[in-house]
């Protein structure tokens, strides 16, 4: 009887924390002999999938901005006042997504190390290549989401704070205590960015951002004018997510199945109306005049101005718009050090050295577009020095945007996921 | 006068190949659709036992497929455009292999030189070239409202089933021609002429003997140019990116690429396989009873 009460703990367990759906908990607990009409007794609705009380990956507990997470330690950080190594410095991240010259070989040059960048396309490709070991690197870019498992997975170890003055000095201050990493235990912030639309306005008469429901262009039968030249992010997360905000929905993390239902036949909903191209490349299609109409991230915009507006296009005719704070989403990631980098020292300057403000802002202003999570960093300042048109002040946000009170995608129960990805699979197949 | 094992020993290096290249990869497919997932990074867990394969998620993928389930618009679109494209190709492809094979003397290397000039470069460029061929402001856009043959541009690239049959075909026709201008070079000539001979006309001939005497050619080269076709993934994203052009392997990539499903990707890797080994098997078949009748 000890016996199975032990299985049942353990068959719950993985319920609570998303390893076991609901129905494989109960076939489960019908195998070690519990009726499964018996089931509903364990109150499997109190077990519900809410923030805070579900747990992630390692038992880590799912962060949410109301809901901060502290990042269980599992090493000791490196031990203060250590010279660095003499590298080769290995650093992981996006592709095209960090500049070499103002960035890497300011790096390379002030410590004297050779530094090698390894790029990967996706979050879920870098976690993968990190955990089976394909590649060893001493930092990688990571976001929030993924933190839970860098930690669980003891991927990544802890910060030593001294050898990175320029978090304290320079980021902002809620995000040097993040809610998915509370003390930046493991984590430095590097760019942000929030969600909304990209249009131009010499191929779309309507403001959009002056609309009553921006979202509502997508699915407008007037957008039928723009059939072919509409975009969607290609992201599961972003796409479902729009169509949530869309109905004015603001669990941007929700893993309830009629919601998320909802959300896809809203988003089936477009392909018809607006025949939405699905990518990623909405800083390049924009600027090239192939999209008309694009969600987008803001930093692509800064990024569509920068690296693909033709020469002699008018700048002004590229506009934004986003929600605002706590309707619509903002997100940022982060770089980290791993549990077995073989410069450890190096890989604490290279945190600070991505914390520099003029690095960072050499970084966003001649190469990325996205702007970092600096104190010093704004729409003025850009605008002032003939980087940023003037109307696309709304892309760069504030210390007060990225607080308590916004909506973030964070981690989501293995369940959630499946939830998540299936209908965005049902979204792609287009039928 | 040579041992009998020496011949089968030239076998060996491609046997290995096929083992290593081909089977452990596809077995290791196999068990991640009947695996599991780290329960951390969510990474496929292979199951190498079948005796501990767990068959749920092939089984529920499988019903996907049934009439008015989730895989089914996908898939019947994956087999019309791979089908269109087939036909394309062939009604492209055969009147240049027959050409370069009956028809062109002196420029024939060059022909050929030319049919394998794409191969130089790589598929995914030759179809970004396509995007800028026919993107809005492109060439072939530039060119039509210079001539006034149209007053807006057409666009091309916004979701149109068109574009993605005629990318397939863009991308797979040089895989058709070659094995196709090979068929058509080993056709005994003095057949043709046996058959003029006996007073049939030129299309007579082409229809009774050359066209006959082809087919296998027809349908390896179809075999070879339709069995990428249908796991191609990066054709209908780049020349359309539109949901209502997808095919089967962009669902694919979907559960492949990421999140906590590997196995749904494995197992639509392996139902799709299945689906191609029934027309490989008919090709085998079909090549095997030709050869019988030559034989005869």
């Amino acid at each position: 009887m000890k016996d199975r009460d032990s299985k049942i703990q353990t068959i719950m367990t993985g319920y609570r924390r998303g390893f076991l759906s609901r129905r494989e908990a109960l076939r489960a607990l019908g195998a070690v002999g519990l009726a499964v009409g018996a089931a509903p007794l364990l109150d499997f609705a109190a077990l519900a999938d809410e923030a805070g009380k579900q747990a992630g990956p390692g038992g880590i507990p799912l962060s949410r901005p109301d809901k901060p997470v502290t990042l269980p330690l599992h090493m000791d950080p490196i031990k203060s006042g250590l010279e660095p190594e003499k590298g080769p410095f290995h650093i992981f991240n996006y592709q095209d997504y960090i500049d070499q010259v103002s960035v890497i070989d300011t790096f390379s040059k002030k410590y004297g190390v050779e530094v090698v960048l390894t790029t990967f396309d996706s979050m879920d490709q870098a976690i993968t290549r990190l955990a089976s070991g394909t590649v060893e690197v001493d930092s990688t870019n990571i976001t929030p989401d993924r933190l839970g498992q860098g930690v669980a997975g003891k991927l990544l170890q802890p910060l030593n704070h001294s050898y990175i003055p320029n978090l304290e000095k320079n980021i902002f201050t809620s995000l040097q205590n993040p809610f998915y990493d509370q003390g930046s235990q493991y984590s430095v912030p590097y760019n942000l960015y929030s969600t909304g639309i990209g249009w131009r306005t010499d191929k779309v008469k309507v403001d959009i951002g002056a609309l009553e429901n921006p979202w509502s262009i997508f699915w407008d039968e007037k957008s039928k004018d723009y059939t072919g030249y509409t975009g969607i992010l290609d992201d599961a997360r972003e796409s479902l997510g729009m169509a949530l905000q869309y109905r004015g929905q603001t669990d941007m993390n929700t893993e309830d199945a009629a919601q998320l239902d909802k959300a896809l036949e809203d988003l089936k909903a477009t392909i018809p109306i607006s025949n939405p191209k699905i990518n990623i490349t909405e800083y390049q299609t924009l600027a090239d005049g192939s999209s008309w109409i694009h969600q987008s991230w803001s930093g692509d915009m800064l990024g569509a101005i920068i690296s693909y507006w033709p020469e002699g296009q008018d700048k002004s005719i590229l506009k934004y718009w986003w929600p605002g704070k706590g309707k619509g989403t903002t997100q940022n990631d982060c770089w980290s050090i791993l549990a077995k980098s073989k410069n450890p020292v190096l890989a604490h300057l290279w945190l600070n050295h991505i914390c520099d403000a003029e690095v960072a802002y050499n970084n966003t202003t001649t190469y990325t577009g996205y702007q970092p999570a600096q104190k010093s960093f704004s729409a003025d300042a850009l605008i002032k020095a003939g980087i940023l048109p003037e109307q696309l002040k709304n892309i760069i946000l504030t210390e007060e945007d990225v607080g308590a009170g916004s909506l973030q995608y964070c981690a989501l129960t293995p369940n959630g996921q499946k939830m998540w990805q299936d209908a965005y699979a049902k979204f792609n197949s287009g039928s | 006068m040579y041992p009998k094992w020496l011949w089968p020993v030239f076998a060996v290096p491609g046997v290995v190949w096929l083992i290593l290249l081909f089977l452990v990869p596809f077995y290791a497919v196999i068990g991640v659709a009947f695996g599991g997932v780290d329960p951390i990074f969510l990474n496929p867990v292979p199951t190498w036992n079948p005796f501990n394969w767990d068959y749920e998620v092939l089984g529920k993928t499988l019903v996907g497929f049934l009439p008015g389930n989730q895989y089914w618009g996908i898939f019947l679109r994956t087999v019309v455009y791979v089908a269109l494209a087939l036909t394309g190709s062939l009604l492209l492809g055969y009147p240049v292999a027959y050409y370069i094979s009956r028809h062109a003397k002196r420029t024939k290397m060059l022909l050929i030189a030319l049919i394998v000039l794409p191969f130089w470069v790589s598929y995914m460029m030759r179809m970004l070239a396509w995007v800028n061929l026919f993107s809005p402001n492109g060439f072939v856009n530039k060119f039509l409202l210079w001539t006034q043959l149209v007053q807006t541009p057409p666009d091309w690239l916004g979701g149109n089933h068109a574009s993605v049959v005629l990318g397939l075909i863009y991308g797979y026709i040089p895989y058709l021609i070659l094995p196709l201008l090979a068929a058509l070079d080993r056709i005994d000539r003095s057949v043709l002429e046996a058959a003029r001979d006996l007073g049939a006309s030129p299309a007579s001939a082409f229809f009774h003997v050359t066209l006959p005497l082809s087919k296998p050619g027809i349908l390896g080269a179809s075999v070879i140019i339709a069995l990428p076709m249908f796991g191609d993934y990066y054709t209908p994203t780049i020349v359309s990116g539109s949901p209502r052009t997808t095919m089967l392997g962009n669902q694919i990539d979907i559960f492949f690429h990421g999140g906590p499903q590997p196995s749904v990707g494995a197992s639509l890797t392996m139902i799709l396989s299945a689906f191609l080994a029934v027309l490989m098997a008919y090709y085998m078949i079909t090549i095997a009873k030709a050869q019988k009748e030559v034989a005869a």
